[in-house]
């Protein structure tokens, strides 16, 4: 069968003050009919570029250098700015990755949809309506005869990223382009939305192009998978072959450092040592060759050859033919290609008996409106609450994960242990003392000994601010003055790993790798006790997530540090937690070790993480979505148990009776009334550490 | 739609340990490609140049009459003409430029300051301190400049002094209000709540955090105010609310040129030269300012 789509030795170039930035370099793919293909790859490799190429919808400063991209046997390149906007839309469509920001805030579902449909003259309003209606109620948006005509503030982000598919399916386009369909969204509706777009391209029979970092994604929806590594495709194939027998070294280093890949429990994850090479000179020979750990001599001179399996897939590698050829790789996937991180924790670790930090039945309030207001509009509770009776203790040495999806509570958790948001009740106390609404004043001493790390690495640094300067403003700040600032700044750009030279940049040219080394310099700066983490590996590639949570590891075991991580991703905090909180609308649903949390979790809701999570196997596929809807407004928290309405096994008595906390054996905590595998927790109980 | 990511402009680090030269080598030769900004330099350097040394440059001195040469056209030895008294209308507009740098000068850099402050604190204040400055700035601006100097000018009586005041006042607002919604969108940034997270005191987070981030397009506003003030200043002296005859400034000279524009065109004209072009001169550089001060804009391009 011809390919719908066939990219031929794209080449597009980057204008910039530096020079021109080769950004793609001979990319080729080819896309059958009905199948989903995933482009994979971490950031700056140039995997939107490709999207972006396909639509002509590049950046004023890109030059398409070279290629063809044919389109049902037409080159996009070479069709007029007409052709291309009776094209796009229409038959090539794309899902955005932010719905937020790809849909008008200001038109209804309604409008937004009859604007899509203008090349259609023939169909009146109404008949456009009732399209945009059964399209809604295709992608699962319930009441869609109401809904659409609701505003994209209505909706809340899983509804948002549905009405995006049901936007984009709506003129039944023969290509689907996807950016990171999932990223802008939590474990949770990820699976729903995977689970929609297959089903929606089973319906259509649509051929769908995704572009992701995440091979869990890839992995679950895709037939076919292109990896693309700094701008060129070092591999392409069957999902299987690329899962199950990757060729080329990135790609198989690529899987073996994604968190969720890893069974065992350890606090060394792998990593790819390096960065990725500088587009405007990109080097000759391989482009992987800087951080391959197989690299010979003729990697760094002669560009790999293109070593086709017979089965329409390639890589390019020397390992798999010529003068280099090794017969022994690719090895057996158990073995691991790549290096681990410094063996530094070496030991049990020690920890105390005395909390470092102990948080009782902490409650924090959102005001919604102003008191006179309350008064007027007569509402006796002119407040949500974001935080409910959460308890949790962190010991010295000890690595607590706190998880949740957005809008559970976490982060404000976080905030009011650190004074930094006002709360309502219960206790904080870091070691031994209340300090929960301690005055600003009073309070300051104890922010030398717990610290933040916040969720953005780059935006969590002033951005007017030289790197040297940002990391010994705690000093400033706590009025330490007999020490030397640049010594300092160099002792701790050592301790986090952090090239001497970035000490005179700015933050906003930093990667995100190193803004995140600043972060935690920052952090560590005053040698505190207790470290909050909020979401440590946001915004970092699979690579570079190892190495940030080892240099956490490392650091932890060398000052004894107790650690708070606060994520929404399971997968990545197991390996390195030694207990876990599972949050849910506020309240913290279950806690325990974190092994037994994972391998037999007693609350639906922590069931539904560690099996929501997508496997990056594509044999291991859900056929079934576990858990439905989404996390409710703390506006209308449901009556008894807050996760009833999404609750697989909810019963009678769960609608009316809020859950207590129950301790299940001496080191577990649920909140459910119903526990999952309630019989088995003895034994477990007896069989752990 | 922006469509390059931007991880695809990796800078990587050359082995050089000093920033401060090399940040200040980049915007200078970012300056320096930015002909507007080169011409909008020159004309303020004019600026300053001549007023501060008019005395130097006059070729007469600018209240000195001499009547047979009144109404004189652009000749060589007045090459800007004369007016009704026979002063020299080049040597008056020079004088004048002084009278316009005073006003600039003191006018705006005294009402950033107090914006600045005031601006800030309603930013990151309580909430009934931000109302109340709020309610301050808006009765200020309710005022329109002209009906504010006119009652005042009816109280006090016309003097350069008043332009000033009315010039500060006036603009305050303004300053304070670009002020107090920068300050407000980055009170909530996570950088600043990092701050506040290390202990950090509010004097601190405002000196050390916002204010760096905030001034930058201050000062492209001021900039860009300097041709404003000229004017406010040249229009009540044009109205006689301004400086007061006989001394020169480009209001009063624009006035007098007024008066006699069927006898005499090019006075209106001469006076307007330097009007239009340190307005020009301003804007040109307060733009390329803007361009090269946020360091996140002008890469990439």
């Amino acid at each position: 069968m011809d390919p719908v789509l066939e990219v031929r030795d794209l080449s597009v170039e980057f204008r910039t003050a530096r020079g021109r930035i080769k950004a793609l370099r001979n990319v080729s793919f080819s896309v059958q009919p009905g199948r989903i293909v995933g482009i994979v790859g971490e950031s700056g490799s140039g995997k939107s570029t490709v999207l972006w190429s396909i639509l002509d919808l590049l950046a004023g400063n890109a030059i398409v250098t070279g290629g063809q991209i044919r389109f049902e046997d037409r080159d996009m390149l070479t069709r007029s700015t007409q052709e291309m906007l009776a094209l796009r839309g229409e038959d090539v469509s794309v899902v955005f990755q932010d719905p937020m920001t790809s849909q008008i805030p200001v038109l209804t579902y309604a409008r937004q949809m009859r604007d899509i449909l203008y090349r259609r003259r023939g169909l009146g309003k109404a008949r456009k309506r009732e399209m945009s209606v059964e399209m809604l109620d295709k992608v699962g948006i319930p009441d869609p005869d109401m809904r659409v005509d609701q505003y994209p503030h209505n909706f809340s982000g899983g509804m948002r990223q549905r009405a995006g598919i049901a936007m984009a399916m709506l003129t039944g386009p023969r290509l689907l382009l996807a950016d990171e369909p999932t990223t802008a969204l939590d474990v949770t509706m990820e699976a729903q939305i995977i689970h929609l777009l297959r089903e929606m391209q089973r319906e259509t029979e649509a051929t769908v192009v995704v572009v992701s970092h995440n091979l869990g994604l890839i992995a679950e929806l895709c037939d076919e998978v292109v990896v693309m590594y700094a701008g060129e495709v070092v591999e392409a194939g069957d999902v299987r072959d690329i899962f199950h027998h990757a060729q080329h070294p990135y790609t198989r280093a690529l899987l073996e450092c994604d968190p969720a890949r890893i069974e065992e429990k350890s606090h060394r994850l792998p990593v790819i040592p390096g960065d990725i090479p500088d587009l405007v000179q990109p080097p000759q020979g391989c482009i992987f060759a800087a951080r391959c750990q197989r690299v010979m001599p003729r990697c760094l001179t002669e560009a790999p050859p293109l070593v086709e399996d017979g089965q329409g897939g390639y890589a390019r590698c020397h390992l798999l033919a010529g003068p280099g050829h090794d017969v022994n790789w690719p090895p057996p996937p158990e073995v691991l290609t790549v290096a681990r991180g410094a063996p530094a924790t070496t030991g049990a670790k020690a920890v105390s008996s005395e909390p470092l930090l102990e948080i009782a039945d902490l409650n924090v309030q959102f005001n919604t409106m102003g008191p006179v207001w309350a008064k007027v509009r007569g509402v006796k509770q002119p407040w949500v609450t974001a935080v409910v009776d959460a308890s949790i203790k962190v010991h010295a040495g000890e690595t607590v994960g706190l998880v949740g999806e957005s809008g559970s509570g976490k982060t404000t958790l976080a905030r009011a242990a650190l004074n930094l948001v006002g709360s309502q009740g219960g206790s904080v106390r870091f070691e031994g003392q209340d300090i929960r609404g301690m005055a600003e004043a009073a309070f300051k001493p104890f922010r030398r000994d717990m610290v933040m790390m916040f969720q953005d690495p780059v935006g969590s640094l002033s951005p007017r601010k030289s790197v040297r300067a940002l990391i010994t403003e705690p000093m400033k700040i706590h009025g330490i003055r007999n020490v030397d600032p640049d010594h300092e700044a160099e002792r701790l750009a050592d301790m986090v790993r952090l090239p001497k030279a970035l000490l005179s940049r700015y933050p906003h040219e930093l990667s995100g790798g190193q803004a995140r080394r600043v972060g935690a310099a920052r952090a560590l700066a005053l040698n505190p006790k207790l470290v909050i983490a909020d979401e440590p590996t946001a915004g970092l590639d699979v690579s570079v997530q190892g190495e940030i949570l080892n240099l956490m590891a490392e650091l932890q075991a060398e000052h004894g540090l107790g650690y708070l991580i606060i994520t929404h991703n399971l997968p990545v905090v197991r390996h390195i937690s030694d207990r876990l909180a599972i949050m849910y609308l506020g309240r913290i649903v279950e806690e325990g070790p974190a092994d037994e949390v994972f391998a037999a979790p007693l609350h639906p809701y922590t069931e539904t993480l560690v099996r929501g999570v997508p496997q990056p196997d594509p044999d291991r596929r859900r056929t079934h979505v576990v858990v439905k809807g989404e996390v409710p407004s703390l506006l209308n928290r449901p009556r008894g148990c807050d996760f009833v309405s999404r609750c697989p096994h909810a019963r009678a008595l769960c609608h009316q009776v809020v859950p207590p906390h129950v301790t299940a054996g001496h080191r577990r905590t649920h909140a459910c009334h119903f526990p999952l595998g309630a019989a088995s927790i003895p034994e477990k109980e007896g069989s752990s550490r | 739609m922006s469509v390059i990511p931007s991880e695809v402009i990796i800078v990587k680090a050359p082995d050089i340990r000093e920033s401060a030269a090399r940040e200040r080598r980049e915007k200078l030769s970012a300056f320096l490609r930015n002909w507007q900004g080169v011409v909008g330099l020159v004309l303020v350097v004019l600026f300053f140049v001549s007023a501060i040394f008019a005395p130097w440059i006059a070729p007469y001195e600018p209240n000195t009459m001499d009547i047979p040469a009144r109404l004189s056209p652009p000749v060589w030895d007045h090459i800007a003409g004369t007016d009704q008294l026979g002063r020299d209308t080049f040597s008056r507009l020079l004088y004048g430029g002084r009278v316009a740098l005073k006003i600039a000068v003191i006018g705006v850099s005294v009402s950033l300051a107090i914006g600045l402050l005031l601006g800030m604190i309603a930013g990151l204040g309580p909430r009934w301190l931000d109302n109340l400055l709020l309610l301050l700035f808006d009765a200020v601006r309710a005022f329109p400049t002209i009906i504010l100097a006119l009652a005042t000018v009816a109280l006090t009586g016309p003097s350069m002094e008043m332009v000033l005041a009315i010039v500060i006042i006036t603009s305050i607002p303004q300053y304070a209000r670009v002020t107090r919604t920068a300050t407000m969108s980055l009170r909530n940034t996570e950088f600043i709540q990092a701050e506040r997270s290390l202990g950090a005191s509010t004097i601190r987070i405002l000196w050390h955090h916002i204010l760096p981030n905030v001034i930058g397009p201050l000062l492209i506003l001021a900039a860009m105010d300097v041709p404003v003030v000229v004017s406010v200043e040249a229009g009540l002296s044009f109205l006689g609310l301004g400086v007061l005859p006989p001394t020169a400034s480009w209001g009063t000279i624009l006035n007098e040129g007024y008066l006699v524009i069927r006898d005499a065109p090019w006075m209106v004209v001469a006076a307007g030269i330097p009007l239009i072009l340190t307005t020009l001169g301003f804007t040109f550089l307060g733009e390329a300012l803007r361009d090269i001060f946020d360091p996140r804009m002008g890469r990439g391009r």
